[in-house]
């Protein structure tokens, strides 16, 4: 068996009595791109913290590249850099000064890169860090993430605060990165990005991972969207198995189906309908209905097929 | 059914935008807290740190005042004191000795001026913190969030200020009152209420003086240099102005001057009221008037632009450590080295001034021995020298904890750096930096003695400065434990070792209490040196405990999750 970049096994984090990650087992091979989505209060960032260490688990494990993150944090950190969402960096250094020290720290640095990586993201060096922009700063750390070539990068919505031709920049390093062979586990809540960028994607919901799996897997197993004109007037839907997301606008129909479409058909084709579009759901919906049941803390044991 | 309600869901965030925009709609107005929040925010931390100062003000009141009473008991020895003072040359450095042969007096001139700059350090430090730094650190951004204009919000932050000056007079007021009524001071409501007056009074100054360099300056730290210095120009000005009455004029050309004209206690002038009230109103009242002028976060001096890197220091933790304490750490060994050259100074006179008090003067005999009396003095005093770096010894814990609690830490650790790396090599930083400072201050204090009066060596002086630094890294320890098992008390716990030994080194002072008690001071078991032997095994044993500590901090510390504040 090779061994994975990362591998997490029963990894679980309590806060007092509430568990923000439960019994997560996730397995990113080598040189894959891993979109990492959920709502807010997930537990995303918990999940990146625990992989590096920074916080211990309650239970379980999670290995980099082999390495316990939480006994062998040293040397599972030679081969990853994390560049989290929200930089806090030291305010009196200048750009270029905080990019020195954060590859000293690193260990090797790609200098003709880190200055390349400079001009792609059009960051001034010599400010100091207080006079940049939340962008800016997020700049800084990006590039300090990505100038050192690790074998694994770890973002924590790392595009936060970015415009969108930063965005564009940002993709096309994450693609080289991918080309190079690099790993990427890529927290995120840009959905277009994810979809741009990953090979697989997991959803985490209320501490659960509720899915994993290719955008094609994942499309595949979730619900369809069927649009219906009715000629006369419209039926209710609503208690049909399997449907869901009924919206009714004038005399046409909006909804979900999930799993067997029998039942809807046998309805639809008693009430007139004058037009059936169906397609498969944009990743926004993909997500929206995963999302939507029950985020945050309250747990609710429901999944959408 | 499940279906069901995820559809419910898809319509609830879809509907979350048009619940925002209601939430900010000007036709609710926004809660009264909401409006105030930067009054409430500041107002909240200027009071606590007011209440503090206020109690050191007091505390430091009723030392004086009692020592003075139970040390010179008959008014021959006052007579005798009064003459030594007022002939001895210190005024330049702690104002005109007036009427020292009564208890007033003498508390005025002990205390007017040590507080009226402790106050103005309080001032400018609390302005330019609660002002600039919340500004830098982009709190108010959070608090504002378009609710108000930023004049508007400097308007509200100098408010609270307001009520932090108010809790110091206050506190500062009620302990001096109650010193006042003990009969064997006795000294009138108003008079004290006035002395407090007058000494909250360079605080309200400075305030003032450290809001206009908060919107002047591009940060804190520029803000609080430039206050400073406008400090180190006061000083200056009074002390020239009480160095020879042709000067005296130059006294009116200094905020502390000002103060010492106020004359509280002895010949209560408060005439100079006035224009100590208008001077602080237009500072603060111009402050406000800038803040709406310049941008949020910006600055009216031109800021420095980007400086060519300097990378030098910037190649792993120990190095970065350096190079962000570097600034702070200069300004107290200049403000230690100033003390213990006060201190050397002082020796002469303030020696002379002890053997008018028979009491005293029997008490030292015995202490001293052969080794003179003014390393006597100087053994004693230093305590004041310890308290000082030990302040300092705090502030680099404090420093590191920050780091942590800010997430700056997280670019290291996520590095190949491990935690106890990280603290042990931040814990002999700040050993390494006070052990400096201890010899430093005892090298400066031989300096101001005039290079070794009355037979002090200079190699007994920096023995006695060394003799400072194992109360320090007691606490450095203590540090340690705090960051490993209680991060978020950390300063607390440090303060409150901290003031709680000094309490019990004053009190210990006025002879009140037991070994018991005095052994929990870590200030207690550094000897009086140089009149004594530095006691070196006492030294050990804090380090030993220092050590022990440590390493029970950075061990825990390396076990717990990271944590915020
Ligand atoms: N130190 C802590 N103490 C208590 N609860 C915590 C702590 N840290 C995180 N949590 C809780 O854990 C849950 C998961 O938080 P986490 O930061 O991992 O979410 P996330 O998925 O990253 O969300 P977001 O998309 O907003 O970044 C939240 O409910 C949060 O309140
Ligand atoms: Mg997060």
């Amino acid at each position: 068996m090779t061994t994975a970049a990362i591998r997490t096994s029963g990894l679980t984090k309590r806060y007092g009595h509430v568990e923000v990650l439960k019994d997560l087992d996730l397995e990113v091979t080598e040189g894959e791109v891993l979109g990492y989505l959920g709502p807010n209060g997930a537990g995303k960032t918990t999940t990146i913290r625990l992989m590096l260490g920074l916080i211990g688990p309650t239970r379980g494990r999670a290995e980099i590249f082999g390495l316990d993150s939480h006994r062998q944090t040293v040397d599972a950190h030679r081969r990853l850099t994390y560049v989290p969402g929200e930089a806090s960096l030291w305010p009196s250094l200048t750009g270029f000064e905080t990019l020195h020290l954060l590859g000293r720290v690193r260990g090797e640095v790609d200098l003709p890169y880190r200055d390349e990586l400079i001009g792609r993201f059009d960051l001034d060096p010599s400010k100091k860090v207080r006079a940049y922009s939340k962008g800016n700063r997020q700049k800084v750390v990006l590039i300090a993430g990505l100038m050192a070539r690790p074998d694994l990068l770890i973002l924590d919505e790392p595009t936060s605060g970015l415009d969108p031709l930063m965005e564009q920049a940002f993709r096309h390093c994450i693609h080289e990165a991918k080309e190079r062979g690099q790993t990427v586990f890529l927290s995120s809540h840009i959905l277009s990005e994810v979809e741009a960028l990953c090979d697989r994607v997991g959803i985490l919901r209320a501490g659960e991972l509720v899915d994993i799996g290719t955008l094609a897997d994942l499309r595949h197993l979730s619900a369809l969207t069927v649009e219906a004109t009715f000629d006369g007037s419209v039926p209710d839907l609503t208690r049909i198995p399997g449907v869901s997301a009924v919206e009714v606008e004038g005399r046409v129909v909006r909804c979900q189906v999930a799993g067997d479409v029998e039942p809807l058909l046998k309805v639809l084709a008693f009430s007139g309908v004058h037009e059936l579009l169906s397609r498969e759901p944009s990743l926004e919906e993909l997500f929206l209905s995963h999302y939507g049941a029950g985020s945050g803390d309250e747990g609710v044991p429901s999944d959408a097929h | 059914m499940l279906t069901e309600a995820s559809g419910e869901h898809l319509l609830e965030v879809q509907s979350v935008p048009a619940l925002a925009n209601r939430a900010v709609e000007p036709t609710a107005p926004p809660g009264r807290f909401q409006t105030l929040a930067v009054a409430h925010a500041t107002a909240r931390k200027a009071v606590r740190s007011g209440v503090i100062l206020g109690l050191v003000v007091g505390l430091y009141v009723l030392v004086q005042a009692f020592s003075y009473t139970s040390t010179y008991k008959t008014s021959a020895e006052r007579a005798k004191l009064a003459s030594t003072l007022t002939s001895g040359g210190l005024s330049p450095l702690v104002g005109p000795a007036r009427q020292v042969q009564t208890v007033a007096g003498y508390t005025a001139w002990k205390c007017l001026m040590a507080l009226t700059i402790i106050g103005a350090i309080w001032g400018l430090l609390t302005a330019t913190k609660l002002l600039r730094g919340e500004e830098d650190s982009g709190r108010w951004e959070l608090m504002l969030a378009g609710l108000t204009t930023r004049r508007r919000a400097a308007l509200q932050a100098v408010l609270g200020l307001g009520a932090g000056w108010g809790a110091l007079l206050a506190v500062a007021s009620a302990i001096t009152v109650a010193v006042g009524r003990a009969s064997a001071i006795s000294i009138s409501a108003p008079s004290m209420l006035f002395f407090s007056l007058s000494v909250a009074s360079s605080a309200a100054m400075f305030l003032g003086i450290g809001a206009l360099t908060s919107q002047l300056a591009a940060s804190r730290r520029q803000a609080a240099a430039l206050a400073a210095a406008a400090l180190g120009v006061s000083f200056a000005l009074r002390m020239a102005g009480d160095s020879s009455p042709a000067l005296g004029w130059l006294r009116w050309a200094s905020p502390l001057g000002w103060v010492e004209e106020l004359r509280p206690l002895t010949s209560p002038q408060p005439l100079a009221l006035g224009l100590i009230a208008a001077f602080s109103l237009s500072l603060l009242a111009g402050s406000v008037y800038l803040a709406g002028v310049r941008d949020l976060a910006a600055s009216v001096l031109p800021a420095k632009p980007g400086s060519r890197p300097r990378t030098a220091l910037l190649s792993g933790p120990v190095g970065l450590a350096m190079r962000l304490t570097r600034a702070t750490t200069l300004a107290w060994l200049v403000g230690i080295a100033t003390m213990a050259w006060l201190l050397g100074s002082e020796t002469k006179v303030a020696v002379k001034a002890l053997q008018d008090s028979s009491s005293v003067q029997k008490a030292l005999s015995r202490l001293s021995g052969t080794s003179g009396q003014a390393k006597v003095y100087l053994g004693l005093s230093f305590v004041i020298v310890a308290l000082l770096i030990s302040l300092l010894a705090i502030g680099h814990l404090t420093a590191a904890r920050k780091e942590e609690s800010s997430g700056r830490l997280d670019h290291l650790l996520v590095a190949p750096i491990s935690r106890s790396v990280w603290l042990a090599s931040r814990l002999l930083l700040a050993c390494a930096v006070v052990t400096m400072a201890g010899v430093m201050a005892g090298v400066v204090a031989w300096l101001g003695t005039g290079h070794g009066h009355d037979g002090i060596g200079l190699s007994s002086m920096a023995d006695g400065g060394l003799n400072t630094a194992p109360p320090a890294i007691c606490l450095i320890g203590f540090g340690a434990l705090a960051i490993g098992f209680v991060p978020r008390w950390t300063s607390l716990v440090l303060y409150g070792v901290l003031a709680w030994s000094f309490l019990v080194e004053l009190v210990g002072g006025l002879g009140l209490t037991s070994h018991w008690l005095l052994d929990t001071s870590v200030l207690h078991h550094m000897r009086a040196a140089p009149a004594l032997a530095p006691n070196w095994t006492s030294g050990v044993a804090m380090i030993a405990v220092a050590l022990t500590a440590g390493a029970l901090g950075i061990a825990a510390f390396g076990r717990r999750d990271l944590a915020g504040d």
